[in-house]
């Protein structure tokens, strides 16, 4: 039944693709059991052990602020913005950080490791059909190996709430 | 192309907008001296010209039409010297000055907002041009009869020369025929033999202007006179080289000629010579000689885009802080001591250049307080017309240097505190001046001086003063009072008109009164973090004074740590750190903390529980309080410890949280420290009204 109706929305997604060329370039990471990717336009860099400079009265998926060769960049927790228990790292060590920079907006989103970039077929992308409250994540792939990869929504990343 | 275009029109607008501010600033000077000098007349005319042809390639004809009406005042006026106007006339002249220059100032706006420019020009070029029939009718009434004569009646005789009684040589020109624009074409090859540093008169006077010179100059040529003939002689040469002469003729006149009477010595005198004066005739005062009338500094030398500033100062911050790293560095100490030593040698050296990099890129950015204050000038007399008030504006300091940003935003404060000045501070009445001992003159000080890190801008007025009593009567009639009103002391009370809504003047008036004024000069210059103080002496005046901070980009600050943060408060709010005992502290039903000093209660504020930072150091004893205030606030800060003071760079925090709205919770930015690491600053004000006033 479920298969039923996933491929309806394949079908939909594929007829409105159809002539782009529909392949991009995404880099995967791990944050807890889910398995994430995010177009690599939007990728500046990864960098490892920062010190994360804390904000006062702050939510708490906004970790703090930290200092990219002069450059003063927000850090999410992304697991605290999808509603999740805090990323398990000691303030900085072991941290570690993607820098993105979305429609010009800067920030740093913490994971708890990358894996690679790989090419996803966007074709192959299907909306996740469930209602959430937190909206993070906006569709999901089915790898060749069978596991399930999840697609960070960057334009609700970019807008703090 | 549309690009292309988009320059041009940026480009025309900062040298339009620079040659009106040049205008206003020589009229605003002459005024004073109720004269114009020669130069200025020469320089108006130039800037005349300039907008003209500017304005009409880029084809704003309202501006062009009206600079070029000016353009022809200001030739006629050239030609015949400044000193053909009698008073009265000049002062007629000035205020058509400023009604024309805040005509193309308007008509600028209005191509800065993309509006339609206005089309109905005839009024005001009418006036103009009345104007100029005026001044050429009474000065030049008689000669021009004369003059007139031998162009207009007997125009074929050569031997008729026009009358000009100095001259002693005539060149007379003709023109080829069928050239057309004969006039123009005349006037260019007089301004060729002018520029060959000639010096003498032509006839018909106006020819470039009046298009009927045209036809005078097809039928008799036109003349040129000299005083002497070796000049005469050294123009042939000149003229040998125009385009479209058709012959010339050089006539001397008789030695029979009778000198003129002296009988009329304001008579015209066309002397517009900028070589050695020519002897004036006796019972005209000389025109004082005019040591430029203390000229501000005005500096034109480069523009720079503003942003590109920006980002040179945050490259330099950025410099200064690499370099301490780089020379702090913990591998240093594995350098062997001659290699330490030479190393050391050289990070000095780059220190040096560090520091003078620094010094360089923030005296970029900083600019003469004098553009601002020359506003003034103009307002005052403005005002001193509309409000039938004598009134003079000294100015003192108008050199000092101010960021450039800062200069912007004070810009209307200031204005706002001349104009109260002028419209509340000034007596109406100059019996009531008088009556009290006063000159019958008012006067408005502005003055702006330094400090190391800030300046000090006050306008102070000889005024009436405030009344405190009536400022309490008015703020009780409003509702403003906090307080019962015997409580207040009289710098309270004088402290009531900056609250939003004061306003004493029964009527709202043009220049102020609409009780928006003192609440809006007190934010703008909190908002570049200065403090605006009042002093007033019933029937003596009022004072004025605003401190604000040289520059926003550096902070000198205090390093405290919370737990493991850093934070960075302006050193400017700071007045006073000490430790303190548990039993000095006084509670209030909820348990709020509160400190005695000096004989006043004041707040404390608990950093970390503000902040909800975790921290080790919960006994006020341990950690350290620091009395802190702004302009009108005053509270404690409790934190952990002191660090340290240090200048740092304010760096705004990333776009991405501006969401969050920051500010309101008492922090401004952040800096990068030496080490790397960030520290947060705080804004003593901001966090007054987050921590105090909403608790």
């Amino acid at each position: 039944m479920s298969e039923e109706l996933m491929t309806q929305e394949f079908e939909e997604i594929s007829e409105g693709t159809e002539d782009a060329s529909t392949v991009e370039r995404c880099l995967t990471f791990e944050s807890g059991e889910l398995v994430l990717y995010i177009s690599t336009k939007y990728v500046i860099e990864i960098i490892n052990n920062h010190t994360i400079t804390p904000l006062p009265l702050m939510p708490p998926y906004i970790k703090g602020i930290i200092n990219l060769r002069g450059q003063v960049l927000p850090v999410v927790d992304i697991k605290q913005r999808m509603g999740k228990e805090p990323a398990n790292y000691s303030c900085g060590r072991d941290s570690c950080i993607i820098v993105l920079d979305i429609d010009s907006v800067s920030l740093g989103i913490i994971v708890d490791s990358v894996r690679q970039v790989i090419d996803i077929d966007l074709k192959n992308v299907r909306p996740i059909p469930l209602k959430r409250q937190q909206k993070l994540l906006d569709g999901m792939v089915t790898m060749e190996d069978g596991s399930v990869f999840m697609s960070i929504d960057c334009q609700a990343l970019s807008v703090p709430q | 192309m549309d690009n292309g275009m988009e320059g041009m029109l940026d480009t025309y607008l900062f040298e339009t907008n620079s040659l009106l501010d040049r205008l206003d600033e020589m009229l605003v000077a002459d005024e004073k001296l109720g004269d114009f000098s020669l130069d200025d007349v020469n320089e108006i005319f130039r800037i005349m010209h300039t907008i003209k042809g500017s304005s009409a390639m880029m084809e704003f004809g309202s501006l062009a039409e009206i600079a070029h009406h000016i353009e022809d005042l200001f030739f006629y006026i050239r030609d015949k010297g400044i000193d053909s106007l009698d008073p009265q006339h000049k002062k007629e002249l000035f205020n058509l000055m400023f009604r024309s220059e805040d005509f193309l100032r308007g008509q600028v706006e209005k191509v800065e907002s993309g509006e339609a420019l206005d089309t109905d020009l005839d009024s005001f070029s009418a006036d103009i041009n009345n104007f100029l029939k005026k001044i050429s009718g009474a000065a030049a009434e008689e000669p021009a009869a004369e003059a007139s004569a031998p162009n207009a009646s007997a125009p074929a005789a050569s031997g008729n020369l026009p009358d000009d009684k100095t001259a002693a040589c005539f060149i007379h020109v003709f023109m080829e025929e069928g050239i057309g624009m004969e006039n123009l074409r005349a006037y260019m090859i007089i301004n060729a033999v002018r520029e060959c540093g000639l010096d003498f008169r032509y006839y018909p006077e106006h020819l470039e202007s009046d298009s009927e010179a045209a036809a005078a100059i097809i039928e008799d040529g036109f003349f040129m006179a000299f005083e002497s003939e070796e000049t005469a002689n050294k123009a042939t040469d000149v003229l040998r080289t125009q385009n479209y002469i058709r012959s010339y003729e050089l006539a001397s006149v008789p030695e029979a000629e009778p000198e003129p009477a002296p009988a009329a010595p304001s008579e015209v005198k066309p002397a517009p010579a900028p070589a050695p004066a020519p002897s004036k005739p006796a019972g005209k005062p000389a025109p004082p000689a005019k040591p430029a009338p203390n000229a501000p500094v005005k500096q034109n030398l480069i523009s720079v885009n503003l942003n590109r500033l920006d980002s040179l100062q945050n490259i330099v911050g950025e410099i200064v802080i690499t370099e301490s790293m780089v020379t702090s560095s913990p591998e240093l100490n594995q350098l062997s001591r001659d290699a330490y030593d030479n190393f050391m040698k050289s990070a000095r050296q780059l220190r040096k250049l560090t520091d003078d990099l620094q010094d360089i890129s923030m005296s970029l950015r900083m600019v003469p307080i004098s553009g601002v204050f020359q506003k003034m000038t103009r307002i005052v007399r403005d005002m001193k017309q509309k409000l039938n008030k004598d009134v003079r504006l000294t100015l003192i300091g108008e050199d000092t240097e101010i960021d450039k940003t800062i200069v912007d935003s004070i810009q209307d404060p200031i204005m706002h505190m001349v104009r109260n000045a002028m419209d509340h501070g000034i007596e109406d009445d100059v019996q009531e001046r008088l009556a009290e001992g006063k000159s019958a003159q008012g006067e408005i000080i502005l003055s702006a001086t330094h400090t190391s890190s800030e300046v000090v801008i006050t306008i102070a007025d000889d005024g009436k003063g405030m009344n405190p009593e009536k400022l309490l009567a008015k703020a009780r009639e409003k509702g403003l009072l906090t307080k019962p009103e015997s409580e207040y002391s009289k710098k309270e009370a004088l402290g009531l008109v900056m609250l939003p809504g004061f306003s004493t003047n029964q009527a709202v008036t043009e220049f102020s009164g609409r009780g928006v004024g003192m609440d809006v000069v007190k934010k703008n210059v909190e908002a570049v973090g200065g403090v605006v103080a009042l002093s007033s002496e019933e029937g003596k005046g009022t004072t004025f004074t605003m401190k604000i901070p040289l520059t926003m980009a550096i902070v000198d600050g205090m390093r405290v740590t919370v737990g493991g943060s850093i934070f960075t408060i302006p050193i400017a709010n700071i007045r006073q750190s000490f430790k303190i005992t548990p039993d000095k502290i006084i509670r209030d039903e909820s348990g709020s903390e509160m400190l005695e000093l000096m004989d006043s209660f004041y707040p404390v504020v608990r950093l970390h529980q503000f902040f909800g930072i975790e921290t080790e150091v919960l006994n006020l004893e341990d950690g350290i309080v620091l009395w802190v205030e702004t302009s009108d606030r005053s509270f404690c800060l409790f934190v952990d410890e002191l660090v340290g003071e240090q200048q740092v760079v304010v760096k705004p925090f990333p776009a991405f949280l501006n969401y969050f709205e920051l500010k309101n919770f008492g922090i401004t930015g952040c800096t990068i420290l030496g080490d790397g690491n960030i520290s947060i600053i705080l804004d003593i004000q901001g966090l007054h009204a987050a921590a105090l006033e909403n608790a």
